[in-house]
């Protein structure tokens, strides 16, 4: 059931992927300021967005779980903050060799962007230890649902937080005043931006169907260890 | 191609290169071995799947908690996937899965 459709989802991750890079490199002319290091803006920006808007996804699912009791929606939910914190990792190392070639340092302390970023991937670093803490699989799909919630709404409020602050540092690119991309190079963001969501896309995709098949597999191995007909299953009925 | 990288002034081979090079390299290791995982755990269901069906042709389930010989003591090491139908006890991180089932769990849900 999770499967269905991954492979179209696939081939339109990679041809959009191949389409940003393509972009990037061949299309996208140099930054007048930062020249070609500025090319790590194509793959950090749109890591950082999806990844950020995953972790608000991944809240919504859980608030879906709550409302439904469905514990699906908890599946999805996980899945999605699992995914945006391997992208956070993503983010985080691109990051780092922009600030070296940009700045001169692997991190910069005092810049407000970073700093809000490290905090909320490690908000959610804390979501497995959370999670596994509780042996009870019912109270731990609640608690974590309800840690998604929380988490997923500091996401907004934090990202609103830092474009408050003043920065010097870290540029405004999507400024309405004073800045903006180019269009060349507005195009290739939009594209890379849709390549990497689509890429996110398909990973919770593939991560949904291997665990339900890992699920289904344990399922026939009890239905195969089960007792014999007459006695009460210990499987319950087949989902639709 | 090579004629290509060379003329494109999007390409010059200063410094700069080698942190692009550096950030793009990490995202496509972070991809290979994020899919390399998958594919060890997609070939460990496949193995399991074998073995099951091997049961199932044969007519004799294993033991419970035993398993085949080549996948003793598996379940333990699912982490964590999505079981459909019986809502296990959690057992921590031994056994971190998520159960789903099609309504309501037995905790009532909705509420927290």
């Amino acid at each position: 059931m999770y499967g269905k459709g991954l492979k179209p989802l696939s081939i339109a991750t990679v041809v959009a992927l191949a389409a940003g890079l393509s972009l990037v490199f061949f299309y996208a002319p140099n930054d007048a300021d930062q020249g070609f290091i500025q090319k790590i803006f194509y793959l950090h920006v749109p890591l950082a967005m999806v990844s950020l808007v995953g972790f608000i996804v991944g809240g919504i699912f859980a608030i879906l779980h709550l409302r439904s009791g469905d514990s699906r929606w908890d599946a999805y939910s996980y899945v999605s903050i699992h995914m945006s914190v391997i992208f956070g990792v993503g983010v985080l190392i691109t990051g780092s060799i922009w600030a070296k070639a940009s700045w001169g340092h692997w991190w910069v302390w005092d810049e407000p962007t970073l700093v809000s970023y490290l905090i909320v991937f490690l908000l959610y670093a804390t979501y497995y230890p959370f999670r596994y803490a509780i042996e009870d699989r019912d109270r731990q799909a609640r608690y974590a649902s309800v840690f998604a919630i929380t988490a997923g709404a500091f996401v907004p409020l934090n990202f609103i937080a830092v474009r408050l602050a003043e920065s010097l540092v870290h540029p405004r690119v999507f400024a309405t005043t004073g800045g903006g991309l180019p269009g060349s190079m507005m195009l290739t963001f939009l594209v890379c931006l849709t390549a990497m969501a689509l890429l996110w896309v398909t990973l919770v995709k593939l991560e949904l169907t291997a665990k339900s098949a890992s699920g289904q597999v344990k399922r026939l191995r009890r239905a195969l260890d089960a007792p014999p007909a007459g006695t009460r299953s210990r499987v319950a009925p087949e989902v639709s | 191609m090579p004629a290509l990288l060379i003329g494109d002034p999007a390409l010059p081979l200063d410094e700069a290169g080698k942190y692009v090079a550096g950030a793009y390299i990490v995202f496509v290791v972070l991809l290979v071995v994020y899919v390399a995982i998958m594919a060890i755990k997609l070939q460990r269901i496949e193995r399991e799947l074998r073995d099951l069906a091997g049961f199932a042709e044969q007519g004799s389930p294993g033991t419970p908690g035993q398993g085949s010989p080549g996948t003793p003591g598996r379940e333990a090491e699912d982490v964590p996937t999505i079981e459909e139908g019986e809502a296990v006890p959690g057992r921590g991180s031994e056994d971190q899965s998520i159960s789903v089932s099609s309504g309501p769990s037995a905790s009532g849900g909705g509420g927290v």
